[in-house]
């Protein structure tokens, strides 16, 4: 009887975070990929290490958009809380930016799509709670991203020619918050969970509504496949993504 | 089937990895091929011009009759032979009084039409001109310096022809600091209050570097088989108070000056042949009076009023702020000929523009160029109208041709 209210309780709130909070999907919407291999190693009973790299692509899978790595520490502060930090070098292709001139049809500047460097550093807590066979989590983390300054080429329209352009460097903080449930099917390989989370600045800059599948090789290996579609907050020109994601983390 | 699956997981990963590498810029590699189009090269040209016969109006009734030295009989001669700072005098004409200070020289004239010869070197004088008579100065391989004003200076109203004689190579130069004579003007190296008209198969050259090089409070003129090259590093190269009429000739204009045009022409200007290559290089000039800035841009050709090209080649650069290859501040008709103008300068304080016309600009034949680099080629304040009938017809962010 249990057991039967826990799957009833699972299925509803993933027909609450599918249907009802994913958005319709525009047809402006760009589409992507997200591949990430990460291997973790439990170095006592609290703490584990891990070290993880992820490519991301835009632009309906065909522009590579970011390549990641950094290593990540997690404590086990509690059986239900655990404390992470993590860095993460991004290696970022930044999109192109152009400007109009005063009329709206006349180019001003242009400056072509780049690749630079980002540093981001990630402090987390994050609190577990299982239901039966369904486990909700909550995690909060703290993300500080740096971007040093670097110059790269701009198309003066005015001129009529190349010049360098400076991009100051910067940092900036987001708060993300995401909530997720993680069901444990019986005899099943395959556990499916869907999360929402949210990045944070002085406005909500973006949401991410994930459904997906993990699975489990002998306890040492897991897959995960997910679907994500992002939602952009109403400051930024960048469009909603879908993202296919494929994960792969080794454990020893 | 687990590794099947596994396996095609990584295959999907790693295929759609891999053709990840387009960009997603937006193509403006042709728009931006369109901006960085380099203009045709523009520098002076000394080269011998072919040019159709110059047959002097006869028609006295002819508003041009007088412009032409052969109409008049020039039976009065007076010699001056310049050699270091001295100056010899030979002949004598009634009417006609010649001082000389060294080797400055200054005539009277008060007869009528007199011929002076001027020949020889000198690196300290000058030659001046009183009277209200019209006169001709043959000059006859001359090279005049003057460190203190104007090189030659005609204060008559009436017109002065400037003959260069078949074959020879001639040189007027002033100095940096003018002296001035109180109510008398003194304006370039080779001033005039009245008319210059310019003719004969010689070369001159004028370089000023204390004020303008070439001026007449009247008009300017000049004949087929003329060479006069202009530099100037203080003000205008060519200029004329009523006008410029281009019947030929060879003329290259170089000015460095802030604000200075290599050829302005107060009056209405007529290009009817021969060959002017004007180049600007200076800045935007700006002068701040009683707490009053105001700005004066450069212009390799400028145009107080209208403007008309039936043939000849004009080649008009400028490559300082905001200056202009050509700035008309009237109308301007192109009836044929050919013009290139460019403009490559900065836009710090004022904008560069290939061609401005305030007017109205009208196009009917002959080959039309305009580049600017900073901002459009062509600006017309007024209605431009393009007759029918081109062969060609350009119009790029930095670039118009007009070609019939």
């Amino acid at each position: 009887m249990a057991r039967s209210q826990g799957k009833q309780l699972a299925l509803l709130l993933l027909l609450l975070l599918c249907n009802t909070l994913f958005p319709t999907p525009s047809l402006a919407d760009d589409a992507g990929l997200v591949v990430s291999a990460e291997a973790s190693h439990k170095i006592s009973k609290k703490f584990t290490a891990g070290f993880e790299t992820e490519f991301r692509s835009r632009n309906n899978f065909r522009t590579a958009e970011r390549v990641s790595l950094g290593p990540s520490l997690s404590y086990k502060l509690l059986p239900w809380l655990k404390a992470s930090v993590s860095y993460n070098l991004l290696i970022e292709n930044n999109k192109e930016h152009l400007t109009y001139q005063d009329d709206e049809v006349s180019y001003n500047n242009w400056r072509p799509s780049y690749w630079g460097l980002r540093h981001r550093f990630n402090v987390a807590l994050t609190a577990s709670y299982k239901i039966q066979r369904v486990e909700l989590s909550l995690r909060e983390r703290w993300q500080y991203t740096y971007r040093p300054s670097q110059t790269i080429d701009n198309f003066d329209f005015d001129e009529g020619m190349w010049e360098d352009y400076e991009v100051r460097g910067k940092g900036k903080n987001v708060l993300r918050s995401r909530l997720q449930l993680e069901w444990d099917i019986p005899k099943c390989k395959f556990d499916p969970y869907a999360s929402v989370e949210f990045h944070t600045t002085r406005e909500l800059e973006k949401t991410r509504f994930i459904v997906g599948v993990s699975h489990s090789v002998k306890k040492k290996h897991s897959f995960k496949l997910y679907y994500r579609y992002q939602l952009t907050g109403s400051g930024s020109d960048d469009p909603n993504i879908h993202m296919l994601g494929l994960g792969y983390t080794y454990k020893f | 089937m687990k590794k099947i699956l596994r396996y095609s997981l990584m295959l999907t990963a790693l295929t759609l990895a891999l053709a990840s590498c387009v960009k997603d810029d937006t193509d403006l590699s042709d728009v931006i091929a369109q901006y960085q189009v380099e203009p045709v090269s523009i520098e002076p040209d000394y080269n011998d011009l072919n040019e159709a016969p110059d047959v002097p109006v006869t028609d006295e009734n002819d508003s041009a009759y007088n412009d032409y030295v052969e109409n008049t009989s020039w039976n009065k001669v007076i010699e001056i032979n310049y050699s270091g700072n001295t100056a010899t005098v030979t002949g004598s004409v009634p009417g006609v009084t010649v001082r000389t200070d060294g080797a400055h020289v200054t005539v009277m004239n008060m007869s009528g039409p007199v011929k002076f010869v001027v020949s020889g070197k000198t690196t300290d004088g000058s030659l001046k001109f009183y009277g209200d008579k019209r006169f001709q100065i043959l000059l006859n391989g001359a090279e005049i310096t003057n460190p203190h004003g104007a090189a030659i200076n005609n204060q008559g109203s009436k017109s002065l022809y400037v003959v260069l004689a078949d074959g020879t190579a001639n040189c007027l130069q002033d100095g940096p600091e003018y002296t001035l004579v109180d109510e008398e003007d003194q304006k370039a190296t080779l001033f005039s209050e009245g008319q210059i008209i310019f003719s004969g198969k010689g070369k001159l050259d004028v370089i000023a570097v204390g004020r303008g090089a070439i001026r007449s409070d009247d008009y300017i003129r000049v004949r087929p088989s003329v060479k006069i090259n202009v530099t100037s590093s203080a003000l205008d190269g060519l200029r004329a108070n009523d006008g410029i009429i281009l019947d030929g000739g060879v003329i290259n204009v170089e000015t460095t000056g802030a604000g200075a045009k290599g050829v302005r022409s107060g009056g209405q200007m007529l290009v009817a042949g021969g060959r002017l290559v004007a180049i600007s290089h200076g800045d935007t000039r700006i002068v701040t009076t009683d707490g009053i800035t105001d700005t004066a841009t450069c212009a390799a050709l400028y145009c107080d009023t209208l403007l008309t090209v039936k043939a000849g080649t004009l080649k008009l650069k400028t490559t300082g702020d905001g200056g202009k290859g050509l700035n008309a501040k009237q109308d301007v008709r192109f009836l044929g000929g050919s013009l290139h103008a460019v403009a490559s300068g900065t836009k710090e304080v004022k904008k560069p523009k290939g061609v401005k016309v305030d007017g109205n600009f009208t196009i009917s034949g002959g080959y039309f160029y305009s580049y600017s680099r900073r901002s459009d080629p062509i600006d017309v304040t007024g209605n431009t109208s393009v007759a029918p009938g081109y062969a060609t017809y350009s119009l790029t962010p930095v670039v118009l041709t007009i070609a019939y």
